[in-house]
Order: structure tokens, then sequence, then C-alpha cells
């Protein structure tokens, strides 16, 4: 935050989102913003870094040399194998009686210029590759070859929009390893990967932009961006 | 303390047993709210309970003040006490007794973050690669990259530790889930 590195720990918890407050100024801040809520820095935001939410297996295959965190001895004990399902029973405390969806569905949250936009995963997954587009900004949301990992880009090739499809099977068989995974484009009928890379074709080469996007309860992204809009077809 | 070593207590006037009774307000006001900064926050921020924004404020104010706050109430609470009791009797010295336990418990509690109690901060984080990982392929991981610097947060281990404070290629990040 302004030239100045911050460290950040669990402070609390607003609605089953966490606080986290930092130790140079104890300000503060909110998980899923990233903003400064109270304290000192009020009113700043917290850079977003790009990240992936994957499984261990696509990533491996992706980044060979990567690291990975080591589980911390004291602590293995304590780690939940079966967190997914474990979380999902937890009671909630914020609802939206209403809204399309209910409190503990899985959405794919994103947000494009300040609007924000939920796409339910079980249509997400279903529909995989989906094409979209958010305040004027063409998307294309993409289930990996694991049928687990997904991610965000723009579907703009050199400027151009494109629309994308996935070649030959159809997801779920992918998804089943029974296929290579690969995207086709229609504007340059050039072949992609997951990483939005165009592996051959006219666009060989080229990588498609990438946009952060969450996956996280309804009911925490509709408490956070009241706005959202819900993708439905 | 034993009484025997103590002066013999001053005859009761309307004088002493007025301010006696200031005493006994300021103590328990100053208990009072050096309780109140610990316990007010804890109640609020309580998980599986619904925070409402101005609730939250209030909270995330008081528990901003509330290491120094309790300290400085606490000592007020100790000079009062000593100052109430020679004239007060044993219940009053049990009531005092006790009430000086919660505050010391409230100053002690201010300065504990007792979230991390629960999840327990990453410190000194290490870092495997990846054919060292035990990792099964279907397990989740969070993933950044900075350059060619690549890394994967379990989120089995991030479920549970929260936040890691990190560095990848010289960027501070914060990984949190």
């Amino acid at each position: 935050m302004n030239g100045r590195v911050l460290h950040f720990y669990l402070a609390g918890i607003n609605n089953q989102n966490f606080l986290m407050r930092d130790r140079e100024t104890g300000t503060w801040w909110q998980q899923i913003t990233g903003k400064a809520i109270y304290g000192p820095l009020q009113g700043s935001a917290l850079e977003l870094v790009l990240s992936d939410e994957l499984t261990f297996g696509e990533w491996r295959t992706e980044f060979p040399s990567g690291q990975v965190l080591a589980p911390v001895a004291k602590y293995v004990k304590e780690y939940d194998p079966n967190w997914e399902p474990d979380v999902a029973k937890l009671p909630v405390v914020i609802s939206f009686p209403g809204t399309e969806l209910k409190s503990r569905d899985v959405v794919i949250g994103l947000t494009i210029d300040g609007a924000a936009r939920a796409y339910p995963w079980e249509t997400f997954a279903k529909q995989s590759p989906v094409l979209d587009r958010v305040n004027g900004t063409p998307l294309l949301l993409a289930l990996g070859p694991d049928g687990k990992s997904f991610r965000v880009f723009v579907s703009r090739i050199d400027g151009r929009d494109a629309e994308f499809f996935l070649q030959g099977d159809t997801t779920a068989d992918a998804a089943a390893g029974k296929k290579d995974w690969t995207l086709l484009d229609t504007t340059t009928a050039s072949q992609w990967n997951f990483q939005g890379c165009a592996t051959s074709g006219p666009a060989q080469g080229k990588c498609l932009d990438r946009i952060p996007a969450l996956k996280d309860y309804w009911f925490d992204w509709r408490n956070y961006h009241p706005d959202t809009t819900v993708y439905k077809h | 303390m034993s009484t025997s070593s103590l002066p013999p207590v001053p005859p009761e006037s309307p004088a002493n047993r007025r301010s006696s009774r200031w005493l006994w307000t300021l103590f328990f006001l100053c208990s009072i709210a050096a309780i109140a900064l610990f316990f007010i926050p804890a109640f609020i921020i309580r998980p599986f309970r619904h925070q409402a924004p101005h609730p939250l404020l209030v909270a995330m104010a008081l528990r901003q003040r509330a290491p120094l706050g309790t300290l400085i109430a606490s000592l007020v609470c100790v000079v009062l006490a000593f100052a109430l009791w020679r004239t007060i009797n044993r219940w009053g010295k049990a009531l005092v007794v006790l009430t000086l336990v919660l505050v010391a418990f409230s100053a002690v509690v201010a300065r504990q973050n007792y979230f991390e109690w629960m999840f327990h901060p990453i410190a000194g984080a290490q870092f495997l690669a990846q054919s060292d990982s035990k990792l099964d392929p279907k397990e989740m991981i969070l993933a950044v990259r900075f350059g060619s610097d690549a890394r994967a947060y379990p989120i089995s281990q991030m479920a549970y530790h929260h936040i890691l404070n990190d560095v990848v290629a010289d960027v501070p990040i914060a990984v949190t889930y």
C-alpha cells in the first residue's frame, strides 16, 4: 500500500467473510473486496492479483517448475480433506430471499468496470465454454479439462470479438479425459488451450487476456455485490 | 492481606459514606468500561451470526481502542479498589476482587487475537517442488504466477490457516481463502 508492505492477520468475521487487519497500521480489511473498511487506511483498496482455482493435476502440467506450499506439520491434523462439503454444511447468517439462487449455490463472480455478474456453477459446468458480454466486454468462461478448474478470458483476438467452442467432443468427455481438451475460435479457426493461448492455426502464439474471477457462495457474492446480475440461459 | 496489620477503620461519618458511594460508582463505571471494551466487539464479531453494518463499525472502533482503553481502565479500577478496600466488608471485598478479575481478563484478552487461537497462522511458510508434494492431482489449489515464478496454495491448507503473507518474485501478496 503506497509503497509500504503490509502483513495481514485474521481479525474477525463479517457475515462469514473474514476481516483482516494489518500489523503495520491496524486497519481493518474486508477479505472479499480487499477494501479498508475501518482504521488509518480506511478507503484504500488492495490491488487484486490474478489467481486461479485449479486442480493440482492441472496446475502441475502447466507449471512443472512451480512450488507448492508445504503443509505445516503441527497443524496437519487440523486440515480438513473434506473441506468443500463440510463448509457447505455450515449455517448461513444472511440470505437473499426472492433472488435467483439459494444461499449455498456456488457461483463464479466477476466484475467488469464495476458491473458484477454471477454465473451459477452448475449452469456453467453444463454449458462450458460459456460466451457472454458484461459491460461491453465479450467474455469466455471455460471449465478445464479436469472438469473442476476454471478460467475467464476476454474473448477478443487482436481487438476483434471472437466466439469459441469446444472441439469435437462434449465437455463431459473432455472432463473424463476421453479427449484432448481444445477450444476452437470461429474468427481465425485456431486451436486454443486452457491457458487461453493458441497452440495452432493463424493465431498461434497469441494469448487471450484474463479476467479475475472468484468462486464463491451466492450469499457472499450477493452481499458484497448487491447490484450483481445473474447469468441464465 | 491481613486486616490486623491495617490501621483501625475510621468511624463512619456522613462525609465518608458519601465519598465511598462515589468511589463505588466510579469503580463500577470503570470496570464496566474495561469489560465492555472487550466484550462488545467480541459479541458483535462472533462467527455464525449476522453482522449489521453499524454495530460492526462500533465493534471495530472499540476493538481498535481496547488495548489502551482496557489498560487505562484497569489501572483506574485498581486504584479505586485500593481506596475502597478499607471501607468495605467481606462481601464488598469479594465483589471488588471478582470485578477486578473480570477487568484483568478483559485487558488481557483485548490484547490477544483469539481468532488465531482457532486458525493458527503460518509462521515461515515452506515450499516444496511439485515432485515432493504428496497432494492428490484432484485436490484444488489457489495458483498465482509472476513471470516464471508459479506458486500453488492447497485449498485444504488455506481453508484452515485462511491467510498467508507471501512474497513471490519480490511482490508481497496476501493469499486468503
